[in-house]
């Protein structure tokens, strides 16, 4: 792709966000969008510190490399061979650290982005808070509920800017979805059914000088609730979004059904989170079958919307028996024919099988347009409006999900949660 | 003749899809009211979802009692009982074990001497029309024609042209040919067939013999006409589980109204030729 191919393709990307997030009741369900989709401040572009450079954090350092307004001035990773890789990347005179302090204490960049293992979020955020920095964690936000709000509480203390990475936030094909839902073009949306099934162990190789607990940390329950955080947050955030509101209950099951290698978290969960009014959202994850894949069903009384798909579909209404509208029109012009009529043909409680009409407006750069949000928001000292909150609470259901799932019970939203 | 006004309604009920087709009536507050009729039938009867159905079928199945609440429930079971009794006993939505089953008018109650469970399956969509039928029949319509799923059929008076309401039922394999033909007036008629489009969908209830409790799967399909939707969809259910003689002996009761079609039968005529296996 050549330099004008990728303007136009971002204006283009630009042009839809701007569109899908406007319109009646848009501004208020995603504040963030137009924000972050705005034309770009002219002035020195905002120098990004990197923690974490495995595979997340270079994911993320090839994103801020192509926004408008950012630049990875500083990598900080105490693992070599993940370092090595994310350098590729990067000027090779950019500053690189193996303890996060030296980098903060070096004050060569503006802002840091995080992108380590999940028990090391809200370490590695408060001290780059109390650092004066702003900050952009990855999802999900910590490993407990509790360093979550903390997290939050510490960067309203200091006056810093807290971001963190939901990339499906800016996705016009989610904006656009939930436009068309707004508008009432599936109806009431009584059940989302969401899941994100892979067919594989999770495990990553160890590279030479790796370790266990530091590749492979999504498997061990001090460091990540594995399915729950990595995976589900993503889509909890989704569902939140489009039920317009957050869980009242969480009531759950997991197992280690298949991967029995020595991991202890979940390699298999399913949970049903209650919404008020009766609203339902049904979660499962696993990694033996990938038939069913990355998706939310979002279910109302007029329809369904697809949105990892790109689909909508309408609900199918039964179609006029033929030979009954023959006789009909037979009788209006005066004859009497003979009507066939035999067994049963249209069975609705069977699976549908239409295609559904396209929701348009296929992802681009969601992630490179977060960061551009960021960027904005570092330079205006003013937060991306809305994200916070939707991160906070699709990661506190996330864990309180797990820790549903642990106690064997149904666990009520909790009421000593932040406000927004 | 012209055509008398007409009015339509077409919706999702009881798994399928139903129709109802006025003629010389078109105040959208009738076809609601048998809509509605509709409906609160397969709310009383569903087994799919809660229901005053689904409720006794916990008490009977445990070979318990309870008090029928619901009176379109009751008085289902009662319908079901003298069909029972007509088929000899062919027509049990319980399995084999509605012998076991007590029905009290005086309390409203049914008892399970062992125990079961109820599956009301095409009587619902016969017992319904019915409603339906009557619904129309107290708004002063007289003529019309009531379809649940295409295998039953009810009619209200006269053919808007005049006669009876005249009805093929193709072979459910070899299109252009069919079974027989019937004219109708003020009838139900019902069709079951162990094939053609409907019989192999994946889901689709199969059809149980309540003496022995087997699969009837030899291709067959079984046709009958009468005053109401519930018994059209008994009979007709009776004749394909029955063996030959008691077959017959349905048969001969209402042979120009009852038919059994074998298909290993030839086919193509215009009137069946052969009626039993």
């Amino acid at each position: 792709m050549t330099d004008d191919e990728f303007a136009l393709s971002r204006r283009t990307f630009l042009d839809r966000v701007l569109l899908a997030s406007a319109g009646v009741g848009m501004s208020a369900a995603a504040p963030w969008a137009a924000f972050a989709a705005d034309d770009i401040a002219k002035g020195p572009r905002v120098r990004i510190g990197v923690i974490g450079t495995g595979d997340r954090g270079r994911t993320l350092i090839q994103n801020l490399n192509k926004t408008r307004n950012c630049t990875v001035a500083a990598l900080c990773d105490p693992f070599e061979p993940h370092m090595t890789k994310a350098r590729a990347y990067v000027p090779a005179n950019t500053p690189i650290f193996t303890d996060h302090r030296a980098m903060l204490d070096a004050r060569q960049v503006d802002a840091v982005v995080i992108a380590t293992p999940l028990d090391l979020h809200a370490r590695h955020t408060m001290d780059a808070l109390d650092a004066g920095y702003p900050v952009f964690c990855e999802k999900a936000m910590a490993r407990t509920i509790a360093d979550c709000t903390a997290m939050v509480t510490r960067a309203r203390q200091r006056g810093k800017l807290l971001q963190i990475g939901h990339q499906r936030l800016f996705n016009p094909t989610y904006l656009n979805a939930l436009k068309r839902a707004q508008a009432g073009e599936i109806g009431a949306i009584t059940q989302i059914r969401a899941s994100w099934h892979r067919n594989r162990s999770w495990r990553r190789a160890l590279p030479p000088g790796g370790t266990e607990r530091e590749i492979n940390w999504r498997l061990y329950r001090d460091r990540s609730a594995g399915l729950m955080t990595e995976l589900a947050t993503h889509q909890l955030q989704v569902t939140n979004w489009f039920m317009g509101g957050l869980p009242t209950r969480v009531m759950g099951s997991g197992s280690i059904c298949f991967w029995k290698d020595g991991r202890d978290v979940y390699d298999q969960v399913a949970l049903i989170y209650d919404y008020s009014d009766g609203r339902k959202v049904i979660y499962t994850s696993m990694l033996n079958n990938a038939r069913y894949g990355c998706e939310e069903q979002i279910q109302g009384s007029k329809g369904t919307i697809e949105p990892e798909l790109g689909r909508i579909y309408k609900e199918v209404q039964p179609a006029a028996v033929p030979a009954l509208a023959k006789m009909r029109t037979d009788v209006q012009a005066g004859r009497k024919n003979t009507v066939p009529i035999g067994g049963a043909t249209w069975f609705p409680e069977l699976p549908i099988t239409t295609p559904g009409d396209s929701l348009g407006w296929g992802e681009y750069d969601e992630t490179m347009l977060q960061f551009e949000g960021f960027g904005e928001a570092v330079r205006s000292g003013k937060e991306v409006p809305g994200l916070l909150a939707q991160a906070y609470h699709a990661s506190v259901a996330s864990l309180l999900g797990e820790q549903a799932i642990d106690e064997g019970k149904a666990l009520a939203w909790p009421t000593d949660l932040l406000t927004f | 003749m012209t055509a008398k006004e007409a009015s339509v309604a077409r919706f999702a009920a009881m798994g399928t899809r139903v129709e109802l087709h006025l003629f010389g009536c078109d105040d959208p507050e009738v076809l609601d009211a048998a809509r509605a009729a509709i409906l609160a039938v397969e709310d009383a009867l569903t087994i799919h979802r809660p229901s005053p159905t689904t409720a006794l079928n916990a008490a009977l199945s445990g070979g318990g009692s309870a008090i029928v609440d619901d009176p379109l429930l009751f008085d289902a079971l009662l319908a079901v009982d003298a069909l029972w009794q007509a088929t000899g006993g062919l027509f049990d939505p319980s399995f084999g074990r509605w012998s076991a089953l007590g029905l009290d008018r005086t309390t409203r109650s049914a008892s399970a001497a062992l125990p079961l469970s109820l599956d009301f399956g095409g009587f619902g969509k016969g017992f319904a029309l019915d409603r339906a039928v009557a619904a129309l029949r107290a708004a002063g319509v007289t003529s019309a024609l009531l379809s649940a799923g295409e295998s039953s059929i009810a009619v209200i008076g006269q053919h808007p042209l005049g006669g009876g309401w005249p009805f093929a039922v193709p072979h459910p394999e070899d299109a252009g040919a069919w079974l027989v033909e019937l004219e109708l007036a003020d009838a139900s008629l019902s069709i079951s067939s162990t094939i053609g489009a409907g019989a192999a969908k994946p889901g689709r209830a199969a059809m149980v013999r309540p003496t022995d409790g087997t699969i009837v799967s030899a291709p067959a399909t079984a046709i009958a006409v009468a005053a109401t939707g519930a018994e059209a969809e008994a009979l007709s259910t009776a004749l394909l589980v029955a063996d030959a003689s008691a077959a017959d002996r349905l048969r001969a009761a209402d042979p120009d109204r009852r038919f059994l079609f074998p298909h290993a039968a030839p086919v193509g005529a215009e009137r069946a030729l052969e009626h039993t296996a």
